[in-house]
């Protein structure tokens, strides 16, 4: 087990500090110049610029930026548990969202990965 | 009514249960026992029981779900560490995310539509192929209900990394960016880990195109709402 390191936690919460501001950043330019996208992808883009220009390294993030990646899923439990209210719409419509899930899902996928396939094999032939 | 009396029941619940499920998913490995499918099941085998609102249990764990703003904001990191990757295959990239998103979008729809589910069922489960962050702001623009659409997402994130696995076996696949690709898009988070157990350039290109296809819908959202 890994031993309690006040220092590697200070750099976390630190990190973590950094991109919630950036977060908070990018919802006020999205608010201010009426932006059709979440605050959230502005913030992104900002911090993809910050390393464009060299202001910041991504070693410097990368603790903050992987532990909240890594338990994502925790941050979305709760919109899971909106399935106490919509009972109903399971029992009724359940087996057909699960179709539509299903096949979309296999669609998608196959769709994906032949264009992928066919592009680069187009690749290897033309040696583009 | 009881847990009135307990307000921060749920919270502690959902925290230790997850904290539980990822212990052990790392000891046993086994797929059925990954927090994305154990911790909802745990957490509605009390809930259902006790006639848990949804608003009971979200009073004191919706805050949990402002994080997914700065988790976007961090993908900024796995973008940038991948500029080689991407500058190199960006049109092949594009080409398939392209193709994969309007299979996606089409697919859902128009089974939607034959099945007659109704419109909000509709618009919630049209951005279902994109990762969670990207999926529930979509869904709020297109007036579908962004709660549900984290649900559609989570099942086809546990379809897709099972499915992935056995289309793999059978396509004729020889390039590592189309084994990536199909997870990342077609099973977002379940599958980048996935697809990082296939190799560590299908794991890079599986987040890769995770990240990016959900930045693509987000700005396809407006074309998306002309049309529907």
């Amino acid at each position: 087990m890994k031993r309690f390191d006040v220092k590697r936690l200070g750099r976390l919460l630190s990190e973590l500090a950094v991109l919630l501001a950036l977060y908070f950043l990018g919802c006020q330019l999205a608010a201010w110049w009426h932006l059709p996208i979440p605050g959230g992808v502005v913030g992104m883009a900002l911090l993809l610029l910050a390393f464009a220009l060299g202001w910041v390294k991504p070693s410097t993030l990368q603790l903050g930026a992987g532990a909240l990646m890594a338990e994502m899923l925790l941050f979305f439990i709760p919109a899971l548990m909106s399935l106490l209210d919509y009972g109903v719409i399971v029992r009724d419509d359940g087996w057909r969202i699960l179709l539509v899930i299903g096949v979309s899902t296999l669609l998608v996928m196959v769709v994906t990965a032949f264009t992928l396939e066919a592009v680069c094999r187009w690749r290897v032939r033309y040696e583009v | 009514m009881k847990f009135e009396l307990m307000p921060m029941f749920w919270l502690a619940l959902t925290l230790g249960s997850y904290g539980f499920s990822r212990w052990l998913y790392r000891r046993t490995g086994r797929y059925l026992l990954s927090p994305l499918i154990l911790v909802p099941a745990m957490l509605l085998a009390v809930a259902v029981p006790l006639h848990t609102a949804y608003a009971e249990y979200s009073r004191n764990t919706h805050w949990l779900m402002l994080v997914l703003g700065p988790v976007t904001v961090a993908f900024a990191v796995p973008i940038w560490q991948q500029r080689k990757l991407l500058a190199r295959h960006w049109v092949a990239l594009l080409l398939g995310m392209l193709a994969g998103s309007a299979a996606s979008i089409a697919s859902s729809f128009w089974l939607a539509k034959a099945l007659s589910l109704d419109t909000a069922l509709t618009m919630s489960l049209v951005p279902r192929s994109i990762t969670t962050p990207f999926a529930m702001p979509l869904a709020q623009d297109l007036g579908g209900v962004p709660e549900l659409t984290a649900v559609f997402v989570m099942f086809t994130g546990v379809f897709g990394a099972l499915l992935g696995g056995i289309l793999l076996k059978w396509l004729p696949l020889r390039s590592s960016l189309a084994r990536g690709a199909l997870f990342g898009i077609g099973a977002h988070g379940a599958g980048v880990s996935r697809a990082r157990e296939v190799g560590s350039e299908e794991g890079s290109v599986a987040g890769l195109v995770m990240v990016l296809t959900g930045i693509l819908n987000l700005f396809a959202a407006p074309l998306l709402n002309m049309v529907f």
